[in-house]
């Protein structure tokens, strides 16, 4: 009977528990299954002392250096970006053009926009070309800086421009709840400038809201594999990378484990670290308040602020622009501004090409898509049932263990298992991957649903799966779209996983763009990251549509 | 009744689909071409192989048609960045004891990797000897000696390699012909740069630039524990000391592979592009990756060449459709469209003289076009033993890799 459902908590603590335990598995096993090998408990899979061997390599230092100086950097340099967005950007015309922005930018995947920032900053590269030689006289590319550098800018460059609107869209989303416009209307009543009312007022109360958004970023910075290996240096690379290099290599499976285990646990240190920054700093801001300086509004400042913002935003855009100019191009020597000559043939002559890697990405979006809404709403029907508690920290747990510590112990289960390469368990990957989000964007909008709706709908006598169907999701059409073109763009993103588990027999976009890029025809890659944007572009604009033509609809039929 | 269960059993039997049921039967080596082709079809090869190029891809998809219309064979090009990796992946299974129903059914392989497989027996056997095409298979040293290993069948011929440089004639009037030509070209302002070792143009340019300046060439073709390895090698750090920082990148920072040099040549970042296939100019120029001006040519005391394999894995899972996949890449038809440029351009490593008549024009008309090395103008010198490279590769890295 569908009414019982609605009056017991079994079934739906049954269906919540088998969601948690499916999501939860991967996780302990894939722990397990890097720290047994790093430990030496899987002697004839992983012989060795890991440690050891990982410290005998001579590049594991520099490699661990580079990974904290470009996590680090680019993580700091996120924040500065979004501060000084927020500071110099709010309340000005150019607010709205940057949100409106900033979508589709965060939608792109990380692979594709590597390969159009290369395209965008060497030496070669459009924005090079754009100003030689009438501008620069340069007739031959300079030969003074190479992309990517041994430094790691290029990598930090690409992080910055790929997270920053991550921050600063959930930094926007935080600003009705604060009031801003009212506490930068009493702060500057009270005499202080417009930047210190952000520093004193507001940023204070905005900075816990963010915070874990800004850890996620910073544990994605220190743990990224598919843009430290188009963007980042290459002797060293950064330790994801040389870890991922071990694990295909011979003998070295213990190695990779051990370092897989000291990038965690180090990035847990990092953390703690961070923790301890924010203190002091709240300590030394609490003072400065005390002090009530007023300060003088420096206008200079704010107009650089606002530049360089822009500047970046317009980086990216342009990113992407060079891309799809790629994709047409037949011809595009230096220093041509635009491609000598054109052609459709990337998009029409090879379909094989597009269309393989297209469909074995759509298939795993829309497993995705699927699957996640699934769970998603049977975790938080249970937990508005009362048949479960709220757990949220659980699904942070995949964002914050760094992504090779996971799949490298999975992996090691899967070859035991024999369940390397099916579609299954690259698909499973996907899901623990997408669910976090799907999960976290759909509770928010679920959680603050009035419970009227419900009460008066079964009152008329709808059953439990009629006011599911019917009432919920409907009136929740917006965030479940937004949702679902969350999970689509993550895993038409998602190139670890695919990687390590696909055995090579899943090649999506992803895997196609970071494995060809260095190799093959520089338009053809450029042809498949524009198609791998494209994908969740589409999705994104579906779900800002579809809610749009329904409202229209009803509002027609009223 | 609630639709949970319900739905929740039909997950599950979909998950059951996925899982492989049954083991194939393997074929052996003994039986009659006619079982091995019976046995072949429906089967679907999985065939590890360098996934890098778009050309050789497109061949591949060339390859697969033809086998599924002729033999019924699927084949399925698993792409991959080294091979190395798949031996890495073999040897794994063999200690996780997964000798059977393996992942790999047919691989791209030559040189060191081969060796290894073969000293860790992880091979299949002597399939090559049984191919009824092997017959038109010129013996060529290289043939029967990968990297100075002996060969005995166990991998089966696919194409022939040699280590030529690609530069525009436009803006480079005399290309450099040797290793001390190449430095003093460097000193004068030249670009270059050669992929960081262990990419395998980078090794081969190593191995190359060593057997030109070592003062013990005879040391090269025995393993290398037989030779005092510093000694050897002394002239070469020497080298690429005084070279590494005059480089793109100012050896900090290295090109990836052969490929990437070439798009840095097009791009006017270097002078110099490595490659390892002589014709692949004639290619790039034709689909638009390099200007027309552009030329191939060999030091002109010669260039490492090699031939590369491919090889059935001891724990295939369709080692009859390998078989009869790796027999149908030496034969006639699928050499001469691989040694065309319009398609690959690899030169064969059949005997023109032994395939039938009607078939050899299509070798002899193959237009190789201006921009590929010569017909003749590059002598080859034979590789390094196999146990070369990855000393040469971790006493590079050691030096300049960090």
């Amino acid at each position: 009977m569908p009414h019982s459902v609605s009056n017991g908590r079994g079934l739906p603590l049954l269906a919540a528990i088998a969601v948690a335990l499916l999501f939860s598995a991967p996780l302990l096993i894939g722990l397990g299954g890097t720290m047994a090998p790093a430990f030496g408990f899987m002697p004839e899979l992983a012989p060795g002392n890991g440690f050891a061997q990982l410290l005998d390599d001579p590049r594991f230092i520099p490699a661990l250096k580079l990974t904290i100086k470009t996590g680090t950097i680019a993580t700091l340099l996120v924040l500065l970006l979004t501060i000084l967005a927020l500071v110099c950007l709010n309340r000005t015309r150019w607010w709205r053009w940057m949100l409106a922005a900033l979508p589709p930018l965060l939608a792109i995947p990380h692979a594709a926009f590597a390969v159009g920032l290369v395209f965008l900053v060497a030496p070669s590269g459009w924005i090079v070309r754009l100003f030689s030689p009438w501008l620069t006289s340069w007739e031959r590319p300079p030969a003074d800086w190479v992309v990517p550098d041994a430094g790691g800018w290029s990598l930090i460059a690409g992080l910055v421009m790929k997270e920053a609107p991550f921050l600063l869209l959930a930094a926007a989303a935080q600003l009705p709840r604060l009031n801003v416009d009212a506490l930068l209307k009493i702060g500057l009543t009270l005499g202080y400038s417009p930047a210190r009312c952000w520093s004193r007022l507001i940023l204070p109360s905005l900075y816990p809201r963010i915070r874990l958004t800004l850890f996620v970023i910073l544990a994605f910075n220190l743990s990224v594999v598919d843009m430290a290996l188009l963007l980042g240096p290459g002797n060293p690379p950064t330790l994801s990378v040389l870890l991922l290099s071990y694990v295909n290599e011979p003998g070295f499976r213990a190695a990779a484990s051990a370092g897989a285990l000291i990038l965690a646990v180090g990035m847990a240190i990092f953390f703690f670290a961070v923790m301890l920054v924010e203190r002091f700093i709240a300590i030394v801001a609490n003072r400065r308040r005390e002090s009530g300086h007023r300060g003088h509004g420096s206008g200079l400042f704010r107009q650089v602020g606002k530049y360089s913002v822009v500047a970046i935003t317009l980086c990216s855009v342009l990113t992407l622009i060079a891309l799809l100019l790629w994709s047409f191009t037949q011809r595009w020597r230096f220093p041509s501004a635009l491609p000598d000559s054109w052609t459709m043939r990337h998009w029409l002559g090879r379909s094989d090409l597009l269309l393989d890697p297209l469909w074995a990405t759509t298939l795993f979006a829309t497993f995705c898509c699927i699957a996640t809404l699934i769970a998603a709403v049977v975790w938080l029907e249970a937990e508005r049932l009362g048949a479960v508690k709220k757990i949220d920290w659980l699904w942070y747990v995949p964002l914050f263990i760094p992504q090779i510590t996971l799949l490298f112990g999975w992996q090691a289960a899967s070859l035991i298992t024999a369940t390397d390469g099916l579609w299954l368990t690259v698909a499973y990957a996907h899901w623990v991957y997408t669910l976090p989000y799907v999960v976290l964007i759909l509770a928010v909008a679920w959680r603050e649903l009035d419970p009227n709706w419900n009460n008066a709908a079964s009152v008329l006598g709808a059953g439990y799966w009629k006011v599911l169907f019917r009432i919920r999701l409907p009136l929740l059409i917006k965030p479940v779209l937004q949702a679902m073109a969350v999970a689509v763009a993550v895993s038409v993103a998602q190139y670890l996983p695919t990687a390590l588990l696909g055995a090579g027999r899943h090649n999506t976009l992803a895997i196609e763009v970071v494995t060809s890029f260095g190799g093959v025809d520089r338009r053809v890659i450029a042809t498949l990251a524009v198609l791998q944007s494209l994908l969740p572009l589409i999705v994104f604009s579906l779900a800002l549509l579809i809610p749009a033509v329904i409202q229209k609809k009803q509002q027609q039929h009223s | 009744m609630t639709l949970f269960p319900q739905i929740l059993r039909k997950c599950l039997l979909a998950c059951a689909l996925f899982i492989p049921t049954q083991l194939l039967h393997a074929a052996s080596i003994d039986d009659s071409w006619e079982d091995v082709l019976e046995e072949a079809k429906g089967q679907t090869v999985y065939f590890n192989a360098w996934g890098g190029s778009d050309r050789i891809n497109a061949y591949l998809e060339w390859v697969g048609k033809r086998l599924e219309s002729e033999y019924g064979v699927t084949l399925n090009h698993v792409k991959i960045g080294d091979i190395a990796e798949v031996v890495g992946q073999l040897e794994a299974a063999k200690a996780v004891g997964r000798d059977t129903d393996g992942n790999v059914d047919l691989m791209w392989v030559n040189g060191e990797n081969f060796a290894a497989l073969k000293r860790n027996k992880l091979l299949f056997g002597s399939f090559a000897n049984v191919l009824p095409n092997t017959a038109f298979v010129k013996q060529a040293p290289s043939v029967t000696h990968d990297f100075s290993v002996p060969v005995e069948g166990l991998e089966s011929p696919w194409g022939g390699a040699q280590l030529v440089f690609i530069y525009d004639s436009a803006n480079t009037k005399t290309p450099p012909q040797s290793a001390t030509e190449l430095l003093s070209f460097i000193k004068e302002g030249g670009r270059f740069s050669y992929p960081a070792p262990p990419a395998f143009h980078g090794t081969t340019m190593i191995k190359q630039l060593l057997s030109e300046l070592t003062e013990d060439a005879a040391a090269l073709a025995k393993p290398v524990e037989e030779a005092d390895f510093d000694a050897v090698t002394k002239p070469l750090w020497a080298y690429l000391d005084e070279m590494n920082p005059l480089l793109w990148g100012k050896g900090k920072s290295w090109s990836t592979s052969g490929e990437h040099t070439r798009q840095l040549l097009d791009d006017g970042e270097v002078d110099i592009a490595i490659s390892f296939n002589p014709n692949e100019a004639t290619a790039a120029v034709k689909s638009g990756q390099l200007a027309d001006t552009v030329r191939t040519y060999a030091f002109s005391e010669g260039t490492i060449g090699n031939t590369h394999f491919v090889t059935i894995p001891y724990n295939a899972k369709a080692s009859a459709g390998a078989m009869v996949a790796a027999n149908f890449l030496v034969s006639p038809e699928a050499q001469a469209r691989k040694a065309d440029p319009e398609y690959w351009g690899d030169p064969t490593v059949l005997d023109i003289d032994a395939v039938p008549e009607d078939m050899r024009a299509k070798f002899t008309d193959i237009d190789l076009g201006v921009w590929a090395l010569p017909l003749g103008s590059g002598k080859t010198l034979s590789e390094p033993h196999a146990s070369w490279a990855q000393a040469l590769e971790a006493a590079w890295i050691e030096r300049y890799g960090q």
